[in-house]
């Protein structure tokens, strides 16, 4: 893959629509090559626990979430979640979908320490 | 839709309707499971393909030989001419 690519989301139940646009522009930057990190925060830790994204579809031309999340997951993209938004709310780790794992700042930054964009939802 | 144009092409890849991310991750789908060179013909439905599959070529490498809405030929990177 050519370059890393960041996608922070802080929204979930707050806004299915910016949990879905989050993921939608996930998936185009792993569709082009990029290596691409998903960080889910705040309210947007949700959408990696486990039956929360079947919860979420705004409807045409936008594929419900779960697909879009399954999509990310099986074409190599790598979720983190944000640890003490998790704790914060009583979310415990084993909630998770497979394939997020709960993670801290030092992620992200270690991420985006090599320069790749990060645009946030 | 317009008639296919009489392209050589090695294989079809019907995006539909598909938009963005959906349809950005099945193009990669099929691509890699290409030879360098192969040449693909996309048919896109999206209003955004004529700016979207162009610059999915930049970022990937891949070649778009020609472009005429909501048909594209795009050639695998890796190719003989590349």
């Amino acid at each position: 893959m050519a370059g890393k690519f960041c996608v922070t989301i802080a929204s979930s139940r707050e806004s299915n629509d910016r949990v879905t646009l989050g993921f939608v522009v996930a998936n185009a930057a792993l569709g082009s090559d990029k290596e691409t990190l998903v960080f889910l925060s705040a309210d947007g830790v949700w959408a990696a626990v486990k039956g929360e994204a079947e919860k979420v579809s705004i409807g045409a031309p936008f594929a419900p979430l779960k697909e879009l999340v399954d999509k990310f997951i099986a074409g190599g993209g790598k979720l983190l979640v944000c640890t003490p938004c998790l704790k914060k709310r009583g979310i415990e780790p084993d909630a998770l979908v497979a394939g997020a794992a709960p993670a801290g700042g030092a992620a992200l930054v270690e991420w985006l320490a090599e320069s790749p964009s990060c645009v946030g939802y | 839709m317009s008639a296919r144009p009489d392209w050589h092409c090695d294989s079809v890849f019907e995006g539909g309707e598909r938009e963005c991310g959906e349809l950005l991750l099945e193009l990669r789908g099929h691509f890699q499971a290409l030879p360098g060179g192969a040449r693909v013909l996309v048919v896109s439905a999206s209003p955004g393909a004529p700016m979207e599959l162009p610059t999915w070529c930049r970022l990937t490498g891949h070649r778009l030989l020609e472009a005429a809405h909501p048909h594209y030929l795009i050639e695998a990177r890796g190719g003989a001419a590349q």
